[in-house]
């Protein structure tokens, strides 16, 4: 009896999570299917009612509208809805409607529950609120990177000439010299059968010049005798648990044939995790000309690609991006001075916004300003008028393209003693209006890159007072928030932007990552926390006891997930030789991708709503 | 009004067939002419043939039993059936099965008569629906020298109904007739899958006709 619905396996075979399931699984299940047909405006399922059925968008599409509010998500084909009913046992939360003709799988509340309980992957996709299934991927997530460490192999990480070694016979003195001529920190030891030991410099530090040990003496008397080895197939992973467990900060790597390929050392690995990053911003820190430093500062994007490529996560590679960023604005600033002579009075170039909250991306225009010290003769603005200048274009050399909005060094505007910032700032709290608003949020972000920090330090202090003690600055701050149109899944047409040849897009930062900033934002600010990046602020919230801390660790898992896809987003368009920006199509993502988007955004919303309870209610 | 006098009249005679399955299809309860098609007991039945002829062998069987409101697929059965007969070389190069699978398949006998079984009470639902009906009373009648009464709807004609004045015959065909109704393209040829594909296209109709519309004015169509 041939029972196989191939069909509908088939098209279960395609669909998340129902791909996670084995084929014999999937034809089981495809037996046990119920085929329901929704002409387009028929009420699916409607909040209240209750229900017991899985559904899958076969072909249509659904519309879930939440209860009580104007929100709505599409759901496409190969979408699964309805289960949250069935994990609480009962009623419906969200009305769904048939956009289109639609065709419905339904699988019933009992399989459902026997294929959450037998197999952990479907089961962890079906958790029961989003942030627990972003907690998942993120943790999948997590553990595909660290495979890249597992299928490296070590010996791609050796300098291609060949080991450097020395007899045990040779005094410690010759063995110090080999090591100066060649330019390395370590020597392999090696007799008639091959290697018997290893010396580092540490080991002539310790060993000899503290121990008092004469260079005449032998090497064999100093080195580190039958160091342990691996061969040259081992994985980096291999080598790094190595190094851990021993305490030591070399291998000797050993070929198929018996030989010594070379000895592989602790930097060598550290710099495999992000060298050119460091590289980088060596090279920025000691640019010695305008030149040098527009030149150095083009190896930003290439780091940026690197550490993509390498796995390191959204979290450090947003702070490596910002440290480079960061020291190519103090050194604009160290060669303007250079151009211009002392400054006349202290001053601190502050930097505003992403930089100043350490999340930084590839591609940001500058947002940055002036804090003059108050002694500021009238003289003296002509000083500075021309410094700010220089830093602003010197920047946009460096890629930092001058700010569509004017907030940079370069304008009147932004070139302030620490007394008008102060009036600004307090005009800001306590006179809010939303225009003002609209423009100021960017400027509760801010960071001393260069100068006279206690200028800044002291102007933020005084800040997060006033800002602390006027609920109607957090309201204020609170609605702002409520602007952003975070999706709650992806409408073919509604919530998308359209590009300028029309393909539908959606807006990754302005639609999911700037409302977690706003949210963090506003609830710090709201509570005198004087911690500026995204994360530490959602931290200190939670130790100021003003939001419960899975909530936190939900928004932070959420931002995290999107800068995750946005970082790998505007890696590709670089490597493509394409300029980094932030809109995604919905159609290049896999379908996975996209479940955890929404989950994401779910979070987001959920979030914003909380601030809009909060917060938001002090406006009349 | 003829057809369903015939249809009672087929009916009293086979109950008196000795068969077990035929007097069970005899005695089962009928779902009246006045029924609303939407709450109407249907079986969607679709056979693959060695040929297009009169005559033409069973290849596979594939059928499953509904309502318009919901597909169940738990009972659906689908079969290769056992035949000794040559086979059309063309027909069973569309269907992709071949005489190895064909010989392998489960005796007509048995096929027939779970089909029979599951229809009692039912009525078919396939497009072209002539089709699957004469090759059912002609299995029967092979198998059984009765005649088998079979009430049935065919989406075929109930399309030419609904959509009266589209060009070419080719827009009436299963798959066309279903994209009319936003329903996914299948693989055509599996008797499983072409049975679902006439069920769902069913229901996709009924949403185009009055909610009260009847078995019986269905069954009408042809």
């Amino acid at each position: 009896m041939g029972q196989e619905f191939a069909e509908i396996a088939r098209f279960l075979g395609s669909a998340a999570p129902f791909n996670l399931l084995g084929e014999e699984v999937l034809a089981r299940i495809s037996r046990q299917v119920t085929i329901t047909y929704f002409p387009a405006g028929e009420t699916v399922l409607s909040a209240g009612e209750i229900n017991n059925r899985l559904m899958i968008v076969r072909s249509g599409a659904v519309e879930l509208r939440l209860a009580g509010e104007e929100l709505t998500a599409r759901l496409e084909p190969g979408s699964a809805f309805a289960y949250p009913s069935i994990l609480r046992g009962g009623e419906v939360r969200n009305t769904a409607i048939a956009m289109e003709d639609t065709l419905l799988y339904q699988l019933s509340g009992a399989l459902f529950l026997k294929l959450r309980k037998d197999h952990k992957r479907f089961r962890e996709y079906f958790v029961e609120d989003e942030a627990d299934r972003i907690r998942h991927a993120l943790r999948r997530r997590e553990s595909g990177a660290q495979g890249m460490f597992d299928t490296t192999q070590v010996d791609s990480l050796l300098r291609r000439s060949g080991p450097v070694v020395c007899s045990p016979q040779q005094t410690i003195r010759e063995a110090a010299q080999i090591m100066r001529e060649r330019d390395v920190s370590t020597l392999a030891v090696c007799d008639d059968t091959g290697l018997v030991g290893i010396l580092s410099d540490k080991d002539l530090r310790n060993r000899v010049v503290a121990a008092g040990v004469s260079g005449d003496h032998a090497v064999r008397e100093v080195m580190t005798p039958r160091p342990k080895t691996l061969p040259t197939d081992a994985s980096v992973a291999e080598a790094m648990a190595l190094m851990a467990a021993g305490g030591f900060r070399h291998v000797p790597l050993i070929a198929a044939d018996g030989a010594l390929a070379g000895v592989i050392s602790s930097s060598d690995i550290l710099a495999f995790l992000g060298s050119n990053a460091i590289d980088a911003g060596l090279a920025i820190a000691r640019a010695d000309s305008p030149a040098a430093l527009v030149a150095a500062a083009a190896r930003i994007p290439e780091s940026f690609v690197r550490m993509e490529h390498q796995g390191l996560g959204p979290a450090h590679i947003m702070r490596f991006v910002s440290a480079l960023g960061e020291a190519a604005h103090r050194r604009a600033a160290q060669l303007a001075e250079a151009e211009l002579g002392k400054p006349p009075v202290p001053y601190a170039l502050v930097v505003f916004g992403s930089l100043a909250r350490e999340e930084q991306l590839v591609g940001s225009d500058q947002d940055n300003g002036l804090v003059i010290d108050d002694t500021m003769a009238e003289g003296d603005a002509a000083y500075f008028a021309q410094l700010g200048g220089r830093i602003s274009d010197l920047l946009n050399d460096c890629g930092f393209v001058y700010c569509n909005g004017g907030i940079m060094a370069k304008e009147a505007a932004q070139r302030l003693t620490a007394g008008e910032w102060q009036r600004r700032y307090t005009d800001w709290i306590e006179r809010p209006d939303e225009d003002k608003i609209l423009r100021a949020t960017i400027f509760f972000d801010m960071s001393c890159v260069h100068g006279e920090a206690a200028l800044v330090d002291s102007l933020r202090e005084n800040v997060l007072q006033r800002a602390a003690a006027s609920s109607i600055f957090a309201s204020y701050l609170a609605r702002d928030a409520q602007r952003s149109k975070v999706p709650l899944g992806f409408f073919r047409n509604l919530v998308l932007e359209s590009t300028a040849d029309g393909e539908k897009v959606f807006d990754v930062k302005a639609q999911a990552v700037m409302p977690v900033i706003d949210i963090a934002r506003t609830t710090a600010l709201a509570h005198g926390i004087s911690a500026v990046g995204t994360a530490d602020r959602l931290d200190a919230i939670v130790r100021a006891g003003k939001m419960a801390s899975g909530d936190a660790q939900s928004l932070k898992d959420a931002m995290v997930l999107v800068n995750d896809l946005r970082i790998r987003h505007q890696a590709q368009l670089l490597a493509a030789g394409k300029a980094p920006e932030n809109a995604i199509a919905p159609a290049t993502l896999s379908p996975l991708e996209r479940d955890h988007l929404k989950d994401a955004f779910a979070v987001i919303r959920g979030a914003l709503d909380s601030l809009r309870r909060n917060l938001a209610g002090g406006i009349a | 009004m003829f057809a369903r006098l015939r249809f009672a009249h087929d009916l009293r005679r086979l109950g008196k067939a000795e068969e077990p399955v035929l007097a069970r299809y005899a005695a089962a309860e009928w779902p009246e002419a006045g029924t609303p098609v939407r709450d109407a007991p249907l079986l969607a039945l679709d056979f693959e043939l060695d040929g297009l002829k009169r005559g033409a062998h069973l290849l596979q069987a594939g059928w499953t039993r509904f309502t318009p409101r919901a597909i169940p697929l738990e009972h659906a059965q689908v079969h290769d059936i056992r035949s000794n007969a040559a086979l059309d070389r063309q027909a069973v190069t569309i269907h992709g099965i071949g005489g190895q699978r064909a010989s392998e398949g489960a005796r007509l006998r048995e096929v027939i008569a779970a089909l029979i079984a599951d229809l009692a009470g039912r009525v078919l639902v396939a497009h072209g629906a002539s089709i699957e009906v004469e090759a059912l009373q002609g299995a029967a009648k092979a198998l059984y020298g009765a005649r088998l009464p079979i009430r049935s709807i065919c989406t075929l004609m109930l399309e030419r109904h609904l959509a009266p004045n589209l060009a070419g015959d080719g827009a009436y065909r299963l798959g066309a007739a279903r994209a009319r109704y936003g329903l996914p393209a299948y693989d055509a040829h599996d008797a499983l899958g072409d049975a679902i594909a006439a069920a769902e296209l069913l229901m996709a109709q009924l949403t185009r006709m009055p909610r009260d519309t009847t078995l019986g004015r269905l069954e009408a169509l042809g």
